[in-house]
């Protein structure tokens, strides 16, 4: 639905025509902290290399400054094949890592296989469990000249992923991209997508990926000659993927259709049901990515 | 129930026989019409001297009282009119007498709410019931120079909104979906244009507009926190008129003429907005053809076919479209079809037939251009209801019964969804859900003594959740208001059965006991039941939002409400010179909805499984003073009240005060027509209100680089924004009338927002756009500045 909030958003950008229009000020304000809890940031890959699972503790909600991180803990994770290795955090960063040894085939990361992450932390146990999905590939990533806006005379290049969704079952993606090697984290960047489309919109098992979704991977002003683009493709669990949306919800909240914030859920659970609660999420993804440049080769004509 | 409808049956017969036998009294009865246009006025005393007793019109102009022989003097007063003495000599038979009153002239026009006899307020068995005289909404300063009925009655006591913009509005802590808006009877689902800044009654064709926030009678049922009942004039039957307008937003025309040389009129008013058109020469290329206008027309036509039956056709028809390729359509369709039947000068029938349409699409290509054949999807959903609802009025000495019944039914499109990508289509829909709401009621208006007078009655309404379709048996979860409860069984259901039903007795009764000549004390109970829901949460209403029936796993609300109040007028010549009154109420709800974090509201089969339900309690006073004459007049309102939410699942269980919760609301009207100037009026408004509640997060972690916002306790509106006020100014300027031209026009200038003040809409915390690693907290104004505006109103 968030699609819909943020048609609204469009809609009521028209509002200046009537000389109306809403207004966002930022505001000093304070709010007590509540209890401090351990977060977790644990986002387990099929890629080759190191994988980082990040512990720290919550904050007041207007401390910017670095998290406390969350020391000495003892963290480790499994598979169902038995396989189970642990995470350090030599330099005391409250980044636990684990990097495979260079002739090490097991991958930590093979689709279709359950991991499970524990956590003793401050005399707690924690656990959470999480499954590798099926991935589709990323079969294209083309360009075409467009106007930025349809009210705008500056043109620039519209970018398109290709891919089709796995047919036989509901299949949850999370999506972001690189211009020029860059990250683009503005809230809208962050793309989810359900069977290729919005949650909710229509059944759209094993299609291709709806155009909205194909381009959601565009700045405002859209791409430049020459520019590098790199669509970085995820699956996640149905619990994963409603994290998303949930935290993904609180960075667009905005404006008349704001809706009241929620907690975004967790998947980390203390084994003692009486113990403090932790914060957080354990993910793990397979990641298909797709690099283009803009460039003759991969402009098409009407992007359709 | 059966024994209820033996019951109502046998009252219907025993009181035709009644009223039949009408013993050696005789009967005086008919209509009274406006003199200007031969619209049937409401509310008007029609009251015998030398008997003491009198009757007020319907809501058709209809009166009867019933006397002994003799001869008695009427008096017919009405405020605005011209008050009119008439003799009338009663014989041995019923005497028809149908009235005409003129309008008072400008010097001495007084702007008029909420009453209509001079003692209205204190005599009229009425509590928590507002009036608004159009008249009176055409003068209050108007966002855009647009007048506004509903903008006009938040500024009542009581009557509140989550904020300006937001779509309807809330009565005694009661949500948006809670007041049933009818238009000429039929139901109204969405009452706004443009997601909330603008009603969809157009006031050229308004006549009358009441609110019932408490003491609801028998007849009306089916919403339980307010009634808002908008009747349409009926058209000019002596002469033709033209009236229009042109304003920043809309231009309006209306029509107006006779029919059947004065047997009948009718009425066809238009507006449009039009800065779509305004635009069009800057939309080029391609934002050519982009949509974003939104139309009413509405219609209303009458006949009287003699002087016992008089048939009404009415029907509104408005719709709101915007957008370049992404985009929305929404309106409201509703066709109403009265006959008033008059039987025998004491029983009076008006039976009502009506359709009301609501329904919404977005699209992802509004325009259909040729290039998106092959990738756009776009979804849409309605509600529909057919209805039929004969309404009985005896009038019995010092009894005025009511009874009749209603039979609605609903068909409930929740939408269907088409998507394409690279030309394959895919459409996914659910099915229509049906119900049928049934319902039955007798009431009493009776005058016990002379300081004592009593309403009383009884509705019962019946809910039938209708096959075919799909019941879904649920599961608990241990995590309510966070997870989906799990759906254990699916049963099918075919056409002619029933899934579920309810059935609601709901009493309403009211007592006036008049203290002294100038003062009474009132007090009312009342049960009002709701069978269908709105779906919503977000802060605002969405035109997409979801109505869905009463189901075996969502319970109708039920609403009970006790008010009291302390009436008094004084001061001036008749001492009503003001109007005083201070209500208390209590209201207690059940089976509200509320929903679980990340509900999928939007095309979701086991949409049920996300909602919660609970309690909710609303209490508070009200106090209302008014100066209903003179050059300087208006009201003054002050309201103090608290709402509240106790919903399992959230909040940890405790309760909660609900987004729309304002603990103090200041509302002052002023009017002021200088007795100097034959041509200028003006008017102001203020109004104060606390800051609404507002959820947010206590504490922060990181997660890939975002902060993530956490409020441990899931706490629900634990803190509150910052109050708003705002005062709007407006003047109205007559243009000259010349001898022998009709036409009268004039100026309203306007401005609203005068001291430009950001006011809060909402404010929340959320990871800093420009950085999402950061955090900021918003306040969101959805006016920041100061909004002036001219229109311009003419009339043939």
């Amino acid at each position: 639905m968030k699609e819909i909030s943020k048609l609204m958003l469009i809609v009521i950008a028209l509002f200046p025509l009537w000389g109306l229009g809403g207004c966002e000020t930022v505001i000093d304000t304070s709010i007590p902290t509540a209890p401090v809890q351990l977060a977790v940031d644990a986002w387990l890959t099929d890629q080759p290399g190191e994988q980082r699972i990040s512990l720290t503790q919550t904050a007041n909600y207007f401390n910017n400054a670095r998290a406390t991180p969350a020391l000495n803990a003892n963290v480790t994770v499994g598979d169902n094949t038995g396989r189970l290795v642990t995470f350090t955090d030599p330099d005391n960063d409250g980044v636990y890592t684990w990097k495979p040894a260079l002739r090490d085939t097991a991958r930590l990361g093979v689709i279709g296989r359950t991991y499970g992450l524990s956590i003793q932390y401050g005399g707690e146990s924690y656990a959470a469990v999480a499954q590798m999905p099926r991935i589709p590939p990323i079969d294209s990533l083309t360009f075409t000249k467009e106007k930025i806006s349809p009210v705008s005379t500056t043109e620039g290049y519209r970018a398109q992923f290709f891919a089709n969704d796995l047919p036989g079952a509901v299949d949850f993606y999370y999506a972001r991209f690189y211009r020029n090697g860059k990250l683009q984290n503005r809230p809208q960047d962050i793309t989810l997508a359900y069977d290729g489309a919005f949650r909710g919109s229509a059944n759209t098992d094993g299609l291709m990926f709806i155009r909205p979704i194909r381009r959601s991977i565009n700045p405002d002003s859209l791409y430049a000659l020459a520019d590098s683009v790199r669509v970085e493709l995820r699956t996640v669990t149905v619990e994963g993927y409603a994290f998303w949306e949930l935290l993904r919800a609180q960075l667009q909240n905005a404006g008349l259709f704001a809706t009241p914030p929620a907690n975004v859920p967790s998947n980390i659970r203390n084994r003692n049901a009486n113990g403090p609660t932790a914060v957080g999420f354990f993910l793990a993804s397979p990641v298909r990515t797709r690099t283009a440049t803009v460039s003759a080769p991969n402009l098409r004509g009407n992007g359709s | 129930m059966k024994i209820f409808f033996t019951f109502l049956f046998g009252l219907f017969l025993s009181l035709l026989a009644w009223s039949a036998s009408a013993q050696d009294k005789h009967t005086v009865s008919g209509y009274v019409k406006d003199a200007a246009d031969g619209e049937g006025l409401i509310g008007v005393s029609v009251y015998s001297r030398e008997s003491g007793t009198g009757a007020v019109t319907n809501n058709y102009g209809f009166y009867s009282v019933t006397l002994p022989a003799g001869t008695y003097t009427f008096v017919i007063s009405y405020v605005g009119y011209q008050k009119q003495n008439r003799a009338v000599t009663i014989a041995d038979k019923d005497v028809r007498l149908d009235l005409e009153l003129a309008e008072e002239g400008r010097d001495l026009q007084e702007l008029v709410v909420s009453t209509r006899r001079e003692d209205d307020n204190v005599k009229n068995i009425e509590m928590s019931v507002n009036k608004v005289d159009i008249k009176t909404i055409q003068r209050i300063p108007a966002l855009l120079g647009e007048v506004d009925v509903i903008r006009s009655i938040q500024l009542l006591p009581g009557v509140s909104t989550v904020g300006e913009g937001a779509t309807g509005f809330n009565v005694r802590g009661g949500s948006i979906d809670q007041n049933l808006v009818l238009l000429d009877e039929a139901p109204v689902y969405n009452s706004s244009h443009l997601f909330g800044f603008f009603s969809v009654f157009n006031p050229d064709a308004v006549k009358d507009v009441k609110l019932i926030k408490g003491g609801v009678p028998a007849m009306y049922g089916g919403r339980v926190s307010s009634i808002l009942d908008v009747r349409l004039k009926e058209g000019n039957s002596k002469k033709t008129e033209i009236n229009g307008g042109i304003g920043l937003i809309f231009s309006r025309l209306s029509y107006e003429r006779p029919l059947f040389k004065g047997k009948g009129s009718f009425i066809i008013a238009g507006r449009r907005s039009y800065a779509d058109v305004l635009a069009q020469p800057f939309l080029t290329g391609d934002l050519k053809g982009s949509q974003f206008y939104f139309y009413d027309l509405t219609a209303k036509a009458n006949l009287r076919i003699n002087e016992k039956n008089t048939v009404f056709l009415s029907g509104y028809f408005g719709r709101d479209v915007f957008g370049a390729d992404f985009g929305f359509n929404w309106g409201n369709a509703t066709t109403s079809l009265r006959w008033n039947k008059v039987f025998n000068n004491k029983l009076f029938l008006n039976t009502t037939a009506f359709y009301s349409n609501y329904d919404y699409s977005l699209d992802s290509d509004l325009r259909r251009k040729p290039d998106n054949t092959r990738d756009y999807f776009r979804t849409n959903a309605k509600i529909v209801n057919y209805s039929i609802k004969p309404d009985f009025t005896l009038f019995l000495n010092k009894n005025t019964v009511t009874f009749g019944g209603q039979t609605l039914l609903y068909d409930f499109q929740p939408g269907t969804a088409t998507a394409a990508s690279a030309g394959v289509v895919r459409t996914f829909g659910l099915r229509s859900k049906f119900a049928l709401e049934s319902s039955l009621y007798v009431g009493n208006e009776q005058q016990v003594s002379s300081r004592l007078q009593l309403q009383y009655g009884l509705r019962y309404s019946f809910y039938q959740y209708l096959g075919p379709g799909e019941a879904f048996t649920l599961g608990t979860t241990e995590q309510p208001g966070v997870v989906s409860r799990p759906v254990l069984s699916t049963r099918t259901y075919q056409a002619g059965e029933t899934i579920q039903t309810y059935g609601n007795l709901e009493p309403r009764f009211a007592l006036k006991y008049d203290l002294t000549a100038g003062s009474s004390f009132k007090l009312s109970y009342n049960r009002l039941a709701q069978y269908v829901h709105l779906l919503s949460n977000t802060t605002a209403s969405t035109p997409l939002d979801v109505w869905t029936p009463s189901t075996n796993n969502v319970a109708p609300q039920l609403a009970d409400q006790v008010a009291a109040g302390y009436f008094r007028n004084f001061g001036g010549a008749t001492g009503n010179l003001f109007e005083a009154s201070v209500e208390v109420y209590y209201k207690s709800l059940q089976n509200q909805i509320d929903y679980i974090d990340r509900a999928n509201l939007v095309l979701n089969r086991f949409l049920e499984a996300d909602l919660l339900t609970g309690k909710g309690r609303a209490y508070g006073a009200e106090f209302y003073l008014r100066k209903a004459k003179g050059q300087l007049n208006g009201w003054v309102s002050y309201t103090l009240a608290r709402t509240e939410r106790l919903v399992e699942g959230v909040n940890e269980n405790r309760w909660y005060p609900t987004r729309f919760d304002k603990t103090h609301t200041l509302n002052a009207v002023v009017l002021f027509d200088p007795i100097r100037s034959k041509r200028w009026n003006f008017a102001a408004t203020f109004v104060l209100t606390s800051g609404t509640p507002a959820t947010f997060f206590n504490n922060r972690f990181t997660f890939q680089d975002i902060a993530v916002g956490t409020n441990p306790d899931d706490a629900r509106n634990n803190y509150r924004i910052r109050p708003y006020h705002r005062l709007d100014l407006s003047a109205t300027l007559q243009g000259r009338k010349r001898p022998g031209k009709r036409k009268e026009d004039n100026w309203v200038f306007s401005v609203y927002n005068v001291y430009a003040r950001r006011n809060p809409f909402s404010e929340y915390f959320r990871a800093n756009p420009a950085n999402i690693a950061q955090t900021q907290a918003i306040r969101y104004s959805v006016f920041a500045t100061i909004i002036p505006s001219v229109t311009y109103n003419f009339k043939f």
